[in-house]
């Protein structure tokens, strides 16, 4: 288990570094699925089931695939994948950098120990992560009132950014 | 912009510091710090012109990193202390991280480079905003982490007041000369911070107030640079003449208010037996007096030549309300008798 932890853990940061890079959109959204699909898994791996399947239906199912369709607005005939020189740099820049925090990280600098969700469960009143969605409607109502208000102000703020059409810096294409 | 989106901005503004100010959980003031940020989004590019639309998606990168930061930071500290609470002590390793990030957040140096770009993109009502408002969210996590790392501190601390100094003298244009003050005065608060934070709240304080004040008193001439604000002696000459006071006191000038917070805070570094440091941090408010200096000798110390138009101006009364800069300009410039109350009244 540990073992495939780790090649998760792996891939995760690999999937990262694709994304940091700076290739065109189209191969970093193609990265950020890597990274989101690898993170789910993960995630499953500690017991968070449920939020793995919330995560993999909202963020890859919903926001990347419009973030996909935006991208393709921007589309250009050339796109810089990772194979292009300079793409290939900023790689090698941050394989370095996980190198070297890697090793400056190594022999543990945590006192705490892997800790998945279920398995304190006989210890539990409630599963650590539909629990705590649950605990958001009941005795979390406050932060579901705030979070719901930042949704909400979110998409005011977008439609205040993007009003307008022709004018100013942010046109509609 | 529509009066209803406004007001929905203005209010999110609010809530986002609020939230962080009331908060004892971190993801409860991580969501704060974003609500304030998504909040004043709009409103620093409601001009639409692309200055300010730069302006605007640098801040949001920024300070999108630094809340990523955070949120990193206190996640990693749950997992290693078990703890999501505020007031109790951070682990090492996410506290650097978090003293990184909300330095990142505030615009002090090493990570302050964002800082007078976006300041220059803002008209001044929003730069005000900025400058004030903004800094109030993360200074309280600031203060509420304390005392960590207290190298790092000091760092940050020295080479802000440095930073704000130097970078400053080169200016011409005001937004950024304020930015640049800015960064110092917070690096003057950052670094009493980790032994007495009543200190840093003074010094926050006595700020506001100037900040505030200076910014009006631009928003009356409608200046932006050194040069157009010395059409302002013939305009309002009352405004000039109490202009100087103010800038002096952002530069720490006896018997200015502004002097107050930099005499605590020496005396508070000597106590705790840095002297250096103090020294250090007095001689660099030396170099942010020299700008101030020079902002006060090209508005007030010079009666600048102009023509006859401009010379002998209508001096009409004005529709917006002086309130507001009378009662700041006050205190910016007369509250040092009132010292020993002020401190007294800090002391939470």
């Amino acid at each position: 288990m540990a073992h495939i932890m780790l090649t998760l853990l792996i891939g995760m940061v690999l999937g990262v570094i694709s994304v940091a890079s700076n290739p065109s959109p189209y191969f970093a959204a193609l990265g950020l699925v890597l990274v989101a699909g690898v993170g789910c898994v993960v995630l499953m791996g500690h017991g968070g089931s449920f939020l793995s399947l919330v995560l993999f239906l909202i963020y890859l199912g919903g926001m990347l695939v419009v973030f996909a369709y935006c991208a393709a607005l921007a589309a250009e005939p050339y796109p810089e994948a990772w194979g292009e020189w300079s793409v290939l740099g900023s790689v090698l820049g941050y394989l370095l950098l996980v190198v070297g925090a890697g090793s400056w990280f190594w022999g543990g600098w945590y006192e705490g120990m892997w800790v998945p969700v279920d398995e304190l469960i006989e210890f539990s009143v409630v599963a650590a992560d539909s629990g705590g969605v649950a605990l958001m409607y009941s005795l979390g109502g406050g932060l579901l009132v705030v979070s719901a208000w930042v949704l909400l102000l979110t998409l005011l703020v977008v439609l205040e950014l993007t009003r307008g059409l022709a004018r100013g810096a942010l046109r509609a294409v | 912009m529509n009066p209803f989106i406004l007001s929905i901005l203005l209010l999110s503004l609010g809530l986002g510091t609020t939230l962080t100010f009331a908060s004892s959980h971190w993801l409860l003031a991580w969501m704060g710090l974003e609500i304030s940020t998504l909040a004043i989004i709009p409103l620093m590019s409601q001009h639409h012109h692309p200055r300010a639309v730069e302006a605007t998606t640098k801040y949001f990168i920024t300070q999108a990193a630094a809340a990523a930061l955070i949120l990193f930071a206190s996640t990693t500290n749950a997992w290693i202390t078990g703890q999501w609470d505020i007031n109790f002590d951070l682990h090492f390793f996410p506290a650097s991280m978090l003293t990184m990030a909300l330095a990142l957040k505030m615009g002090l140096a090493p990570v302050h480079f964002w800082l007078p770009e976006v300041l220059q993109g803002l008209d001044l009502t929003t730069g005000l905003i900025l400058s004030t408002w903004q800094k109030l969210a993360p200074f309280i996590l600031m203060c509420q982490i304390m005392p960590v790392n207290s190298s790092l501190i000091t760092f940050l601390g020295v080479t802000s007041t440095l930073v704000g100094g130097w970078g400053g003298l080169n200016q011409t244009q005001l937004r950024k000369i304020l930015a640049y003050s800015s960064i110092a005065h917070l690096g003057w608060m950052i670094l009493v911070m980790q032994f007495n934070q009543q200190l840093a709240l003074l010094a926050l304080i006595i700020y506001i107030p100037m900040t505030f004040s200076t910014f009006m008193i631009f928003k009356t001439n409608s200046s932006t640079t050194v040069n157009t604000l010395a059409a302002s002696w013939a305009k309002t000459p009352a405004l000039t003449a109490i202009t100087p006071m103010i800038l002096l006191s952002l530069g720490g000038l006896p018997p200015l208010s502004g002097f107050m917070p930099k005499w605590m805070i020496l005396q508070e570094l000597t106590k705790q037996d840095i002297p250096l440091t103090a020294s250090i941090a007095a001689l660099s408010a030396l170099l942010s007096l020299y700008f101030y200096l020079r902002v006060s000798y090209a508005m007030t110390l010079t009666i600048s030549p102009n023509n006859l138009n401009a010379t002998t101006p209508w001096r009409l009364q004005t529709t917006a309300s002086t309130l507001p800069l009378a009662i700041s300009a006050t205190i910016s410039a007369m509250l040092l008798p009132l010292a020993p109350a002020t401190l007294a009244l800090l002391s939470l």
